[in-house]
């Protein structure tokens, strides 16, 4: 009986180390070669050697082989120490065999695929990065509704993060296409209620015949949350409002392509590709700093 | 002009001055003198009072109160959250998130992610203007523009300290934070730029006064894990420390440990302390002195006094004055006490014999869950009344080895001998108990309250049930089941007339409100 006390006792002393102790990057040795854009590209030649012919071009699957990037982060499975295991030792019972490369080229292939599974901070796009900024400020005239760092409007979305969320690839047709949305995976069930991102504009009449003009944030059935061009937050009660039109359109211009010069395009893609974080190695459920807080 | 138009129009400038310095009214003002319709802070106002002048909800029509809306943050576990809100939007925080939603409605405005997601417990943000923040799991403070979520600064956290759960505090423009490693501190950034201003430690260093009460071993702990108070005309902020390391032995640190186990009154503009009050010197149980410290100017014993109250994990309900931490009163507010006999005049407790930890396991009251914890308590200045969340509950401490003060130590509690949880009224200047409300099932912690103009008393239990008590009484008034486990502390605010009391349960977030105010 003493025994089980003491042991339980110990478990509350024991339970903070040990739960610290599981967070981290996961198991296996780490990735020599993260964000190294030397290493993704000789890892892309390698891999369009090696891996094409089951796993489709840019990992997005062959006849024999499975997609192993798909169209968000989450959906990513592997590790990298696990993506390395897999390349050299293969998967007993499928057709993947182990492949006999020396580590580092290993290591190259796995920062490919890295990259490709990453967002576009991961793998940003060449360029002049400051004249990027230039463009963005001057003549994109992105700041005019876009903000960065405490600068710019508010009647579109905060860029801050737009390399930490999305692919160079989406970030690019979303100022050169008009049809660019992003997907995510197929069928998957919604766990929270998303914000709205479109932005769309609104036109609201108020009950004493005030006008307010602004984008979308949100709205139900009965309420509705928007900023106004006056770069104010407008919460109404639907039933109190004498009028509210919102357009089903962007704002945002898709032919910057057009606008920019081949340069400015490219620097600015550049700039943009750099906005944002790196997403650190997910943690376990709880993620957080140290227990003990009772 | 004559003299007469002359004084019209004074009149007139005077009046158009007036009538703009009040509409535009600084970030520091909108925190110093709250609209009475927000709840601007984690303990609704700078004194952590939890009490509301909103009165829409009284003790007659409270049978009517209904549920008006229901937010799920998803991926939380164990919400401690008290929800902040400020002009009709309300924000609840995580670690790495913070969502805004439409405080009359529950629908999301915006939401700021930073990843990796975290589901650990954390208790809430701070506005200051048009500015939210954010704490990550990483240590790093991010503020957030309140109208639409994006980044303003970011800032990770000065000399490697690691940012705890408790909600962050603005205070003359500085954004205040605490901590437990490498051991208790406090610190502050500059609320508009993020720049480091000042850091505490609550472990002393060689050389200092307080280092000689560590009988040699090198001061650990004082972890500071739970928001403060401040009094801006004192420019003092007043914030608990928790236990000395190691923990449930006092073997190898002989002496009062200080600053552990305290409550501390800092200079806001340099980080200094200017007062220190140890409620439990030299403490082996892990009574963390953290229970938020109220703060009221009342008349105490005929003098008019700034007080700071406090109900202690340890058991005793303490009034101090807050100008200088002297002690002015201390009274147990549970009956299962039996670790000391009594205050001495200056408050020191007079220790009992036999509530040491012991290999074979020593039983002390109250445990080491505490009297109470961190569920925040409520004063009405309306009542006079000291609202605590009080258990009556004991615990056993054991260590492994009498003369290794490295072992292991621990702490559990017998099933058999259940725990008793109350929601208690307290004459707030006596400290004599008025009336108390028994919460049916029952275990340590539990949610905290706040209490209103109106003369209720708004009171989750852990259970699931919430409770609107009659602030005089303590008669129940109306009940709603949430479904899940209540361990955060309440909100109440006003948008477009009604009035609306908010509680995050489990995973949820509810609003209540009259059924026919609309």
């Amino acid at each position: 009986m003493r025994a089980s006390l003491v042991v339980a006792g110990l478990l509350v002393v024991c339970s903070a180390g040990s739960l610290l102790g599981q967070r981290g990057g996961g198991a296996g040795p780490q990735n020599p070669f993260l964000g190294n854009a030397q290493a993704i590209s000789e890892g892309e030649d390698l891999y369009n050697q090696k891996c094409t012919t089951c796993h489709g071009a840019g990992g997005g699957g062959g006849e024999i082989g499975p997609a192993i990037v798909s169209g968000d982060r989450v959906d990513i499975g592997a590790s990298d120490p696990q993506t390395f295991s897999i390349i050299k030792n293969g998967v007993p019972g499928t057709p993947m065999a182990p492949q006999r490369l020396p580590d580092t080229d290993i290591w190259k292939i796995v920062t490919y695929i890295h990259a490709l599974r990453g967002t576009a901070i991961d793998n940003p796009l060449p360029g002049d990065v400051a004249h990027g900024e230039a463009v963005f400020w001057g003549k994109g005239q992105c700041g005019s509704c876009h903000m960065l760092s405490g600068r710019g409007g508010l009647t579109a979305p905060d860029l801050a993060n737009i390399a930490g969320i999305r692919k160079s690839s989406s970030i690019v047709d979303a100022l050169t296409k008009q049809q660019h949305r992003v997907y995510g995976s197929g069928g998957a069930h919604l766990r929270t209620l998303p914000t709205m991102d479109s932005y769309l504009p609104v036109f609201v009449t108020t009950a004493d015949g005030k006008t307010i003009d602004g984008v979308l944030l949100n709205e139900d059935g009965y309420s509705l949350q928007m900023i106004g061009n006056d770069q104010q937050l407008h919460l109404f009660d639907k039933a109190k409002l004498r009028k509210v039109a919102v357009e089903p359109r962007s704002l945002m211009p898709t032919d910057y392509d057009k606008r920019l010069t081949p340069d400015e395009f490219k620097d600015l893609m550049a700039f943009l590709t750099r906005q944002g974080r790196v997403a650190p190695p997910a943690t376990g459920r709880r993620g957080g700093p140290p227990e003990g807080e009772r | 002009m004559s003299k007469k138009n002359a004084l019209f129009l004074s009149v007139v400038l005077l009046l158009l001055c007036v009538r703009s310095s009040a509409q535009v009214r600084t970030p520091d003002q909108m925190l110093i003198n709250p609209d009475p319709k927000d709840w601007v802070t984690y303990g609704g106002s700078y004194n952590s009072q939890r009490y509301s002048q909103l009165k829409q909800v009284t003790t007659a029509n409270a049978s009517r109160l209904q549920a008006k809306w229901v937010y799920h943050v998803d991926g939380a576990e164990e919400g401690e959250v008290t929800p902040i809100v400020v002009n009709g939007v309300m924000y609840i925080s995580g670690f790495n998130r913070l969502d805004a939603i439409d405080a009359r409605s529950g629908n999301i405005i915006w939401r700021y992610q930073r990843q990796p997601a975290s589901s650990t417990r954390q208790r809430g943000t701070a506005i200051y203007g048009n500015k939210v923040y954010v704490v990550t799991s990483d240590s790093h403070l991010i503020a957030l523009d309140a109208r639409v979520g994006g980044v303003r600064w970011d800032v990770k956290s000065e000399g490697g300290y690691t940012i705890a759960g408790g909600a962050p505090l603005v205070a003359d423009g500085k954004v205040i934070v605490t901590g437990n490693r490498p051991g208790g501190f406090i610190q502050a950034y500059d609320a508009e730029t993020g720049k480091h201003m000042w850091t505490w430690s609550a472990l002393p260093k060689p050389g200092e006064q307080a280092y000689k009460t560590w009988g040699g071993a090198t001061p650990a702990g004082a972890p500071i894990w739970l928001s403060g108070s401040y009094d801006p005309e004192l420019g003092l902020l007043y914030y608990g420390t928790g236990q000395p390391n190691p923990q449930w032995t006092g073997q190898g640190r002989e002496g009062d440990n200080l600053y552990s186990e305290a409550i501390v009154s800092l200079d806001v503009k340099t980080g200094t302390l200017k007062w220190h009050f140890q409620n439990t010197p030299h403490d082996v149980h892990d009574w963390d002195s953290m229970e938020i410290p109220v703060l009221v100017d009342a008349s105490f014993r005929g003098q008019p006094r700034k007080l700071l109250l406090q109900a202690n994990r340890n058991g005793f309900y303490y009034v101090l004055d807050r100008t200088n931490g002297q002690f002015l009163l201390g009274t147990p507010f549970v009956d299962k006490l039996d670790w000391a006999t009594g205050l001495t005049p200056e408050g020191r407790p007079i220790l009992a014999p036999g509530h040491e930890p012991s290999v074979k396991g020593t039983v002390t009251c109250p445990s080491t869950a505490g009297a109470t914890n961190w569920p925040s308590p409520s004063y009405n200045p309306d009542t006079r009344y000291f609202y605590v969340v009080a258990h009556e509950g004991c615990g056993v401490n054991t260590i492994t080895s009498s003369t290794d003060s490295e072992s292991p130590t621990g702490y559990y509690e017998s099933a058999s001998d259940p725990w008793q949880a109350y929601v208690r009224a307290i004459d707030a200047f006596t400290g004599k108990r008025v009336w108390e409300y028994k919460a049916v099932r029952s275990n340590h912690y539990g949610p905290g309250l706040l209490s209103t103009a109106g003369g209720v008393l708004f009171a989750p239990e852990q259970f699931g049930q919430v409770s609107v008590l009659d602030a005089k009484t303590g008669q129940s008034l109306w009940h709603f089941n949430t479904g899940d486990v209540i361990t955060a502390a309440p909100a109440t605010y006003s948008v477009d007339g009604q009035q609306f009391f908010a509680i995050m349960s489990g995973t949820n977030v509810f609003a209540f409100g009259l059924s026919d105010s609309r």
